[in-house]
């Protein structure tokens, strides 16, 4: 497997390369769709050239980035085309080395549920077998290097991509069951930006699977796990912010960063929800509203991990993809890392996915267009823009519900058969409520 | 024995007429040799009738205290002699009941209407002016000139509104000065302001042997004087009125000195507090006449001797003037040196990839520490 995907990588990296020597560059690095307050290189380097003149970076409302991104880019300032590549590299390779274990697990609760009949016998072709799934990994890795918002993310130099290397990575250490690494990894990643903290429970519930820990609340065990866990991944993530304080010297980078990210007071449009909505916001609603929508994404843990408590890995990607939807300045590099796992679960099952991912591509093509028309021909207005982002945020939703109903259907098949029998004998279909 | 006499009866300045020649070095070392005054108007509309009043009036104190037209700028912003309001055609009064016309049938007008500008003004002052323009529209001072620079109009903290269209900060006009003391264009410089919180427009000078007088402090309105009923205006601003009446005292021989001009207009009389400004004035203003700046007195003695001047002859040696420190001119000069480069701190370094092997070797097992040691 090694060739394919080391072409793969050659075919990626020469992909970018390109990209960064035409003119396409800069123009892409502007776009606000890639780019975000956050994670925009302008600011970085803007960031950099404050700190070299003697002023603290975070004065102003410039830059926005975690001060460890800060010591990385010193020395790395010059070779930020090579290091984002770098990243999405690793991102890909983490990707696929973690599809490769997550199937060899796959395979072997198949085996046992076999070997124990827990299958009904008609459904025997939902069975995943090694060799359709040999290639899974490799498509895994393509499809996210080879994904046009990830390409575009990349030349765009969005810090976007080291968020989503680490997130690989954590995903990775996860898989392979490495409790300290997988805590270590997640800390970074919610250090980075907060949202993160919700792939804590699908960890936890995958480590303690791993380790035959049964979820029971009662339990001894459970609780000395979690507390394990839970102490690491506090452990680190305060450790990596007392690091943050002795680079600069200062606190302010926590308003600065997590104050942004929590309190959304930059409105520049983006292809998310937070910004329409709080610029017509009266300022005395502003706080209620704000809570609101970043409880949302933290609010679809707790029924889904109830719901997916058995197929955690599953539960990581519908967290991801929650995340990039409902996040507060979300960019197509988000995007792009939620779509990482989506192609895995059957399609046959899912209902409509060709007219979901019409929509996505008809509204990304659509955006730069109201964008200019807004912007510089000004016979649009913002309604017009907001209206694609609630378009493509209401396709990217139906795509993540779809493939949970794809999921839960084929889970369901396997337990209760392939032809669904009502009580009376009738033939039945699955509804998700 | 009889010429010696007469000529001590003409006007002369601590001139002994003893030793002629000795004293011929005093003579021509004198502060200043020419006048010149730049009278400003800067409103326009006849309810702004008092300020061409204002103007006016000290145009002709300035005119009959000997300086002429050809020395004498004159900007009006506007026509008040001939407005169509003006139910006295050709008259502009100062005083209630039409007691003083101040517009006569010989004044001239330099720059008129639209041509007061701030951009004007400070060409002006600079002596930065298209060649076309004519001998009459330019200030052509000196380094031996005595200029009077007066300014009337609304004004507030820090600025001076020109036209109701524009304005000159005060930070504009110290440059303009400092402009003129590089350029040599004056000796000694008497700025009067007649606006709102006039002294505001002085406080930012640095230019040396300014005097300036303002009819009001910073957060004070300076107020006009007599409306009268005729007319249906105020006449003329409070400050320049007392101005007036006491510059009516002064006749080309006298000997009154700055420090009677500070006492102008006491607060009883003005409302408001006039301010003066004399730190950058380098003669003591007691020393200044009233007629160094608002007349031209030529400094006459008339001699019915001959003097023999043989020997060369001995300036007063003047106090050097030195500038005012401005600017940092040596790193304006010289490149600043470059910033050093910020480093994160060692500890941090130190602490970071410290951690990260931690992790490392954590990671894969001691035993590969047992190989490195």
């Amino acid at each position: 497997m090694a060739a394919p995907l080391t072409l793969l990588l050659l075919v990626a990296v020469t992909v970018r390369a390109a990209l960064y020597r035409s003119s396409l560059a800069d123009l892409i690095s502007e776009r606000v769709e890639v780019v975000s307050p956050l994670t925009a290189w302008k600011r970085v380097v803007e960031g950099l050239a404050l700190l070299d003149l003697g002023v603290s970076p975070y004065s102003g409302d410039v830059f926005h980035e975690t001060p460890l991104i800060i010591y990385l880019f010193h020395f790395l300032v010059d070779y930020a085309e090579i290091t984002f590549m770098l990243a999405d590299v690793i991102t890909a390779v983490a990707l696929y080395l973690s599809v490769k274990d997550y199937n060899k697990q796959v395979f072997r609760k198949q085996k046992y549920a076999l070997e124990a009949d827990r299958y009904p016998l008609d459904c025997l072709e939902l069975i995943r077998s090694p060799k359709e799934m040999q290639y899974i990994p490799l498509k895994v890795a393509m499809f996210y290097l080879l994904n046009p918002f990830t390409i575009l993310s990349c030349v765009a130099k969005s810090t976007c991509g080291l968020n989503n290397a680490v997130i690989a990575l954590f995903v990775l250490s996860t898989i392979k069951g490495n409790v300290l690494l997988s805590a270590i990894f997640l800390s970074l990643a919610t250090y980075q930006s907060i949202y993160p903290l919700t792939l804590c429970a699908a960890a936890l519930l995958y480590l303690l699977q791993r380790q035959y820990i049964p979820v029971n609340l009662r339990r001894f065990s459970f609780w000395w796990f979690v507390a394990q866990y839970a102490f690491m991944y506090l452990g680190s993530l305060f450790v990596i912010v007392g690091l943050s304080f002795f680079l600069l010297g200062s606190w302010d980078f926590l308003p600065s960063v997590y104050g942004f990210i929590l309190s959304v007071p930059d409105l520049t449009p983006n292809i998310g929800l937070f910004w329409y909505f709080f610029a017509e916001m009266f300022e005395h609603f502003r706080l209620f509203f704000l809570c609101v929508f970043q409880i949302n994404v933290f609010f679809y843990t707790v029924p889904l991990s109830i719901k997916l408590k058995e197929h955690p890995v599953f539960l990581i990607f519908m967290q991801l993809a929650v995340i990039s939807i409902f996040k507060s300045y979300p960019t197509v590099g988000d995007i792009a890392a939620s779509f990482i796992k989506h192609h895995k679960a059957s399609s046959a099952s899912s209902l409509n996915i060709f007219l979901v991912s019409c929509v996505l591509l008809a509204c990304s093509a659509l955006f730069p267009v109201l964008w200019h028309l807004w912007i510089y021909a000004g016979s649009a207005n913002s309604n017009f823009y907001y209206a694609i982002t609630l378009l493509f945020n209401v396709a990217q939703i139906l795509l993540v519900s779809d493939y949970f109903y794809a999921f839960l259907r084929r889970e369901h098949h396997l337990s209760h058969g392939l032809y669904l029998k009502r009580k009376d004998g009738s033939e039945a279909t699955l509804v998700l409520k | 024995i009889i010429f010696y006499i007469f000529s001590t009866l003409y006007f002369q300045l601590s001139f002994s007429p003893l030793v002629p020649q000795e004293n011929a070095g005093q003579f021509f070392s004198s502060g200043h040799t020419n006048n010149w005054a730049v009278l400003v108007c800067t409103s326009r509309f006849w309810f702004n009738y008092r300020h061409v009043a204002n103007t006016l009036s000290v145009y002709r104190s300035v005119k009959r205290l000997g300086i002429p037209d050809s020395h004498i700028v004159l900007m009006l912003a506007d026509d008040m002699a001939c407005n169509h309001r003006n139910p006295k055609p050709a008259t502009v009064f100062s005083h209630k009941n039409m007691e003083l016309n101040v517009y006569g049938d010989d004044v001239e007008v330099d720059y008129r209407g639209y041509e007061v500008t701030v951009e004007n003004f400070l060409r002006v002052l600079t002596g930065r002016l298209p060649p076309s323009t004519p001998r009459s529209k330019r200030l052509l001072s000196d380094d031996r000139s005595n200029i009077l620079i007066y300014l009337t109009g609304h004004g507030g903290n820090g600025f001076l509104k020109f036209q109701d269209s524009e304005e000159i900060s005060n930070v504009e006009l110290a440059d303009a000065f400092e402009q003129m003391w590089q350029k040599r264009r004056y000796n000694e410089l008497l700025f009067i302001i007649d606006t709102c919180q006039g002294a505001s427009m002085y406080e930012r000078f640095y230019s040396p042997n300014l005097m300036a007088l303002a009819s009001s402090q910073v957060g004070e309105d300076s107020l006009s004087h007599q409306p009268d009923l005729a007319i249906g205006v105020h006449l003329m601003d409070r400050y320049t009125f007392y101005l007036l009446e006491f510059l009516e005292d002064i006749h080309p021989s006298s000997k009154a000195n700055m420090n009677d001009l500070f006492k102008v207009c006491p607060k009883s009389q003005c409302v408001s507090t006039p301010g003066h400004r004399t730190d950058l004035f380098l003669r003591d203003p007691g020393s200044a006449l009233i007629t160094d700046f608002f007349g031209s007195v030529r400094k006459v003695e008339i001699t019915m001797e001959t003097i023999n001047l043989t020997e060369p002859i001995q300036q007063r040696q003047k106090e050097t003037y030195s500038y005012v420190d401005q600017l940092p001119v040596s790193e304006i000069i010289h490149q600043k040196p470059k910033q050093k480069d910020w480093h994160p701190p060692d500890g941090f370094i130190l602490g970071l990839w410290t951690l990260i092997l931690l992790v490392f070797f954590k990671t894969y097992g001691m035993k590969h520490l047992k190989h490195i040691f």
